[in-house]
C-alpha cells in the first residue's frame, strides 16, 4: 500500500514535469504560485462560495453559509478547518500534483467548459464529477490524500488472454474519506475513459466520476471517496471496452462485494465455453515426414519382397523332384 | 324390474354417445389475441423532440424543415455544416459529438467555404453480448424487438456509449447505417479512423478519387492484401484525399470484407461539385433527408435524400451475441462462418426496417417538385427498388453522370452490390412522372426485401408521401382507409406470435384456432363403435342367459295375443 502510493507519487511528479506541457506552464514563477493560480481559476469557473471556502485560507463565515451542507454546520465547520490543515500539507508536500491539476484545468478553461461538474477541452479531454473539497456526509475529515496513476491501453490486455483493452492495474485501495487524485494516462491512439459509478449522488451527478481522453495523453481529476467500506466499479464505457477487459475496481477501506468480470481478479457472470480445436501442430509435421520416409523406404521394402521371392524359389526348387515324379509315374504307366 | 333399468341405461348411453359425436363435428374455436397483451411502442420515438422537425437556423446554419416522425437532431446538422471546431459549446453539448469530430479550417481557394476537412470516425459495436447480464449492449433496434449484432463507423463521440448508465440503449450517434459523408471536389479531406473496436479494420474509399498511397500516411486503399496492414485496435490511421470528380460513392471496411461489410461497416460518401460558399453537411447521421443540401443540388432540386439499402445475415450477427472472447468471435467469423452457405435475413433502408423506416426514411414530397435520391446498395445481392406511382429518371450510375439525352425513366431500379444510382424524382402529375398525390410505397421488389427475417411487412420498405397524406405526427395518414399500423410497432408481431389477420373482421375468421378439447374425431368414432359393440355383446349375453324367461314371456305374449283372438272366434 505505502509502496504503491509512493510509486504513484513519483510517477505523478514525473508526469507533471514531462507529459503535461501546456501553454500556461512556462509562465509559472514557482510551484507555490502555481498552486494559488489553480485556486483562483477554480474560484472564477465555479462561481460557488463553498468551493472557494474549501480552498481559500482567508475565507469568512458567511461565505461558508453558501455551502450545500451548511445545515449540519458542525460537520461543515469541521470540514473547513480540516481542509485548511490538509491544504497546508498539500502545499508543503505536493507541489507537483498541483502543477498537473493547474495545467489541466487551465487548458480546460482556455477552450470550453460547461459547469463545474463538466469540463472539456477542444480535443474532447473531459473531467466530469470532480470533487476537490466537498466532504461526503459520512466523513468528518479527509483521511488521506492519495494520487493514483492509471494507464490505459491495448498493450495492458496482453497479459489477460481473451481481452482487447485493459488498465495497467485492476484494483486500487484507498482509505475511507480519502481524497484521491487520478492521473489517467491513455497510451492508445483512440479514446479511453476512466469512469467510476456508484458514488453518492448528492455530490456526484448521476453518482459518476469520469475522465476521458484521446491518447496518447493524460488527464487528471480528484474525488473524495465516501466514509463507508465499499468497492466501486471503474470502467471505460466505449462500446465493448469494459466487456473486452477495460474494467477495474476501487476498494475503499475493507471494500464491499467484488465486481464481476475484472481481468485476473473475478469471473464474468456469463462465461464463454471453450473447446479444443483441430489446429495444425508441429507433430503433424512429424507425421508428414514419416509418410515421406515410408516412400523413401520403398527400396528396403523391395528387399523384403526379394527375400520372400528367394524363399519361394528355394521352396519351388525343393518341390521340383516331387512334381517331376508325377509325370514320370504317368509315363511309366503309359509305358506299361 | 332390473331388465327395465338396464334398457333405460342402454338408451341413455347411446344418446350421450350420439351427443358427443355431434359436438365433435365443431372445430376448435378461434382464440383472439387481446391487443392489450401486445407491447405497443409509440409510432414516433418519444425521445425525439417534435421541435426538431421545423425549419430553423442554428449557428447561422439554415436547416430545412423535415416533417417526418424522427428528423435528424438540428444540432447535428449545425455541427456537421460548421464543423465541431466552429460552434458554441452549447450546440456541441446538444450533439454528443467529440469537439474534434469534424474539424473545418482554411479557405484555400478563397471561395467562402473551408477546404480542409478532418472527419474522425470510431468503430462501435451494437447489440453485442454482455458478459455481465443476459442481454445485449448497447442495443439498437432495427425494427421492434429486432437487434442484430452489428458494427458501424460512428462519428467520434464524447462520453458514454449508452443513453445513460441505467439504459442499455445505444447513444443516438451510435447507429446503423454508418454516416453519410459529404465533401466538396477539391477539399483536402482527412478521414481519421480511430479503431475503438476489438478487431482490426480499415477504410476503402470505393469510387472516391483517392491516391493509392499517400506520402505521409502510407498506403490508403484500405486493402490488407495490397496497400496496407490491418489497423489494429487502439490505433489510428489517416486516409487523405482531394477528389477531382463529384459523385455518390461508397466507403467500407476492407478487412475480411465478406463479414465486416455485412456487419454494417459501410456507408455512403458523396463528393459534391465545388461551388462558392458551399458549406456542406459533412455528416448525415442516419442518412435520409439532407436538411442542408449543397449549392449544386439546390441549383437543380427542391429536396435531397440519401437512401442506403443494406442487408444483414442473422447468423453472422449472432456470432457477437454468442461469445464475449474476441478470439472466439474471430474464430467463428473468420474460419467457421461460410458466406457461400449463408443467406440474408434483415433488409434495411438507412439502417432500419419497416415500420421504423416510416419514422425516418419517408420521402416527403409536394406536387411539382424535383427530388434528388442518392441510392446505395451495400447488401450482398442485387436489389430491385420499385417506386409505386412514379417513374424516376436515372441521372448517374456509380457517381458518373449518364449522357443526359440517353437518360432513361424506370419504376424498378436494379442495383448490384456496391452500386450507386442517382435518381431524379419529379412529382409532376402527368400519369408518367407521377400518378398524383398519395402515400406511395417504395420497396425492394425481391419479395424477401419486404420481410424481416421472412416476416412481412418488414424489410427496407418505405413510402413516397405527399404532404396532404401526412399526419401531424409525421406518419402517413392511413386511418381514413380504416388502416391501423399499430400492430407493426409491437415486438410480438416480428416474433411471429400475432395472427396478423385476426382483426380484419369482427369474429376473427382468420384468427388463431385454439387447441382441440377432448378427443380427435377418429378416436371418438372408434370409441363409439366399441361402446356399441360392448352393448350389443351384453344384449346377446342377456338374451342367452334369460332365454327361458324370454321363451316363457314370448309364449305368454303369443298366447295373450291369441286368447283375445280366440275370444273373438
Amino acid at each position: 500500500m505505502v509502496k504503491t502510493t509512493t510509486i504513484t507519487f513519483l510517477l505523478a511528479g514525473f508526469f507533471a514535469l514531462s507529459a503535461n506541457v501546456h501553454a500556461q506552464q512556462p509562465a509559472k514563477p514557482s510551484e507555490h504560485d502555481h498552486a494559488q493560480h489553480d485556486h483562483s481559476d477554480q474560484k472564477t469557473t465555479k462561481q460557488d462560495a463553498h468551493d472557494h471556502s474549501g480552498h481559500d485560507m482567508s475565507q469568512d463565515q458567511h461565505d461558508h453559509s453558501g455551502h450545500d451542507m451548511s445545515k449540519d454546520s458542525g460537520a461543515a465547520v469541521d470540514h473547513s478547518k480540516m481542509d485548511h490543515s490538509d491544504h497546508a500539507h498539500d502545499h508543503d508536500v505536493d507541489h507537483s500534483t498541483h502543477g498537473v491539476q493547474a495545467t489541466e484545468h487551465g487548458d480546460m478553461q482556455h477552450h470550453h467548459h460547461m459547469d463545474h461538474d463538466h469540463m472539456m477541452d477542444h480535443e474532447g479531454t473531459m473531467i466530469m464529477g470532480q470533487n476537490l473539497d466537498q466532504l461526503p456526509s459520512s466523513c468528518r475529515s479527509i483521511s488521506e490524500e492519495v494520487e493514483i496513476t492509471v494507464r490505459a491501453g491495448r498493450k495492458y490486455s496482453a497479459k489477460f488472454p481473451g481481452t482487447a483493452f485493459a488498465f495497467d492495474q485492476q484494483e486500487w485501495h484507498v482509505k475511507p474519506c480519502a481524497k484521491v487524485t487520478f492521473h489517467f494516462i491513455n497510451e492508445d491512439n483512440i479514446r479511453h475513459q476512466f469512469m467510476m459509478h456508484g458514488l453518492p449522488k448528492y455530490l456526484y451527478k448521476y453518482g459518476m466520476f469520469h475522465l476521458e481522453v484521446t491518447g496518447p495523453k493524460t488527464v487528471s481529476g480528484t474525488i473524495i471517496v465516501p466514509g463507508g467500506d465499499d468497492t466501486y466499479l471503474v470502467h471505460c464505457d466505449i462500446s465493448h471496452h469494459m466487456e473486452k477487459g477495460m474494467k477495474a475496481q476501487l476498494v475503499v477501506g475493507k471494500g464491499g462485494a467484488d465486481i464481476p468480470g475484472i481481468p485476473g481478479l473475478t469471473h464474468h457472470n456469463i462465461n464463454d465455453t471453450y473447446e479444443a480445436e483441430n489446429l495444425p501442430k508441429l507433430s503433424d509435421k512429424a507425421d508428414q515426414s514419416k509418410m515421406v520416409r515410408q516412400i523413401t523406404q520403398f527400396t528396403t521394402d523391395n528387399l523384403q519382397t526379394y527375400g520372400m521371392m528367394l524363399a519361394g524359389l528355394l521352396l519351388g526348387l525343393f518341390c521340383v523332384p516331387l512334381i517331376r515324379k508325377i509325370p514320370l509315374r504317368r509315363n511309366k504307366e503309359n509305358k506299361s | 324390474m332390473p331388465t327395465h333399468i338396464f334398457f333405460a341405461l342402454l338408451t341413455s348411453f347411446l344418446m350421450s354417445a350420439a351427443m358427443t359425436a355431434q359436438a365433435s363435428l365443431k372445430l376448435p374455436s378461434t382464440v383472439k389475441v387481446d391487443r392489450a397483451a401486445l407491447t405497443f411502442e409509440e409510432p414516433c420515438d418519444p425521445i425525439i423532440s417534435p421541435a426538431w422537425r421545423e425549419a430553423q437556423e442554428i449557428e447561422g446554419v439554415k436547416i430545412e424543415a423535415s416533417p417526418g416522425c424522427s428528423p435528424d437532431n438540428p444540432a447535428w446538422i449545425a455541427a456537421a455544416v460548421k464543423g465541431t471546431n466552429n460552434i458554441s459549446m452549447d450546440t456541441l453539448m446538444k450533439t454528443g459529438l467529440s469537439p474534434d469530430a469534424i474539424i473545418k479550417t482554411d479557405d484555400l481557394d478563397g471561395d467562402g467555404d473551408p477546404d480542409r476537412i478532418i472527419i474522425k470516425l470510431e468503430i462501435m459495436e451494437l447489440n453485442g453480448k454482455s458478459p455481465d447480464f443476459p442481454g445485449l449492449v448497447p442495443t439498437f433496434d432495427i425494427a421492434p424487438g429486432i437487434q442484430p449484432g452489428a458494427w458501424v463507423f460512428a462519428p467520434k463521440t464524447s462520453g458514454m456509449s449508452t443513453e445513460n448508465f441505467e439504459s442499455v440503449r445505444a447513444n443516438p450517434l451510435l447507429r446503423l447505417p454508418s454516416p453519410v459523408i459529404r465533401v466538396e471536389v477539391g477539399d483536402i479531406v482527412q478521414i481519421v479512423l480511430e479503431n475503438t473496436h476489438y478487431f482490426p479494420h480499415s477504410i476503402h474509399l470505393h469510387g472516391v478519387d483517392h491516391p493509392f498511397s499517400h506520402g505521409e500516411h502510407g498506403g490508403q486503399d484500405g486493402v490488407p492484401q495490397t496497400s496496407e496492414v490491418e489497423l489494429m485496435p487502439g490505433e489510428r490511421r489517416i486516409y487523405q484525399f482531394q477528389a477531382r470528380q463529384p459523385g455518390t460513392m461508397f466507403y467500407h471496411c476492407h478487412v475480411q470484407t465478406h463479414t465486416h461489410l455485412a456487419m454494417g461497416l459501410a456507408g455512403m460518401i458523396v463528393i459534391e461539385e465545388n461551388r462558392p460558399n458551399n458549406w456542406l453537411q459533412t455528416l448525415n447521421i442516419g442518412a435520409g433527408h439532407v436538411r442542408h443540401p449543397s449549392v449544386a443540388v439546390k441549383e437543380q432540386y427542391d429536396q435531397e435524400y440519401d437512401l442506403h439499402y443494406h442487408a444483414m445475415d442473422k447468423e453472422l450477427g449472432e456470432i457477437i451475441q454468442k461469445y464475449n472472447d474476441p478470439r472466439l468471435i474471430a474464430r467463428d467469423m473468420n474460419q467457421r462462418y461460410d458466406i457461400t452457405d449463408a443467406s440474408e435475413d434483415y433488409y434495411t433502408l438507412n439502417g432500419l426496417s419497416y415500420p421504423y423506416t416510416l419514422r425516418e426514411s419517408l420521402i416527403i414530397v409536394e406536387q411539382d417538385q424535383k427530388i434528388k435520391l442518392r441510392m446505395l446498395n451495400s447488401g450482398g445481392e442485387l436489389i430491385a427498388v420499385h417506386t409505386h406511382g412514379h417513374h424516376a429518371t436515372i441521372t448517374h450510375y456509380d457517381g458518373v453522370e449518364h449522357n443526359p439525352i440517353a437518360q432513361i425513366m424506370r419504376d424498378v431500379f436494379d442495383m448490384a452490390p456496391a452500386q450507386r444510382l442517382d435518381l431524379k424524382l419529379e412529382t409532376i402529375d402527368d400519369g408518367k412522372h407521377s400518378y398524383g398525390e398519395g402515400d406511395w410505397l417504395i420497396h425492394d421488389h425481391r419479395e424477401k426485401g419486404i420481410t424481416t427475417n421472412g416476416m412481412a411487412e418488414g424489410g427496407s420498405m418505405s413510402s413516397i408521401v405527399y404532404k396532404s397524406y401526412l399526419n401531424g405526427n409525421g406518419l402517413p395518414k392511413v386511418s381514413h382507409f380504416g388502416i391501423d399500423l399499430s400492430e407493426y410497432f409491437t415486438k410480438e408481431y416480428y416474433q411471429r406470435r400475432y395472427p396478423i389477420w385476426q382483426d380484419l373482421d369482427d369474429w376473427a375468421s382468420l384468427g388463431s384456432p385454439g387447441e382441440r378439447e377432448g378427443l380427435m374425431p377418429a378416436t371418438q368414432t372408434s370409441l363409439i363403435y366399441a361402446l356399441i359393440g360392448l352393448l350389443a355383446g351384453l344384449l346377446i349375453y342377456l338374451i342367452f342367459a334369460k332365454r327361458e324367461q324370454i321363451k316363457l314371456s314370448t309364449v305368454a305374449a303369443v298366447s295373450r295375443l291369441r286368447s283375445p283372438k280366440g275370444g273373438n272366434q
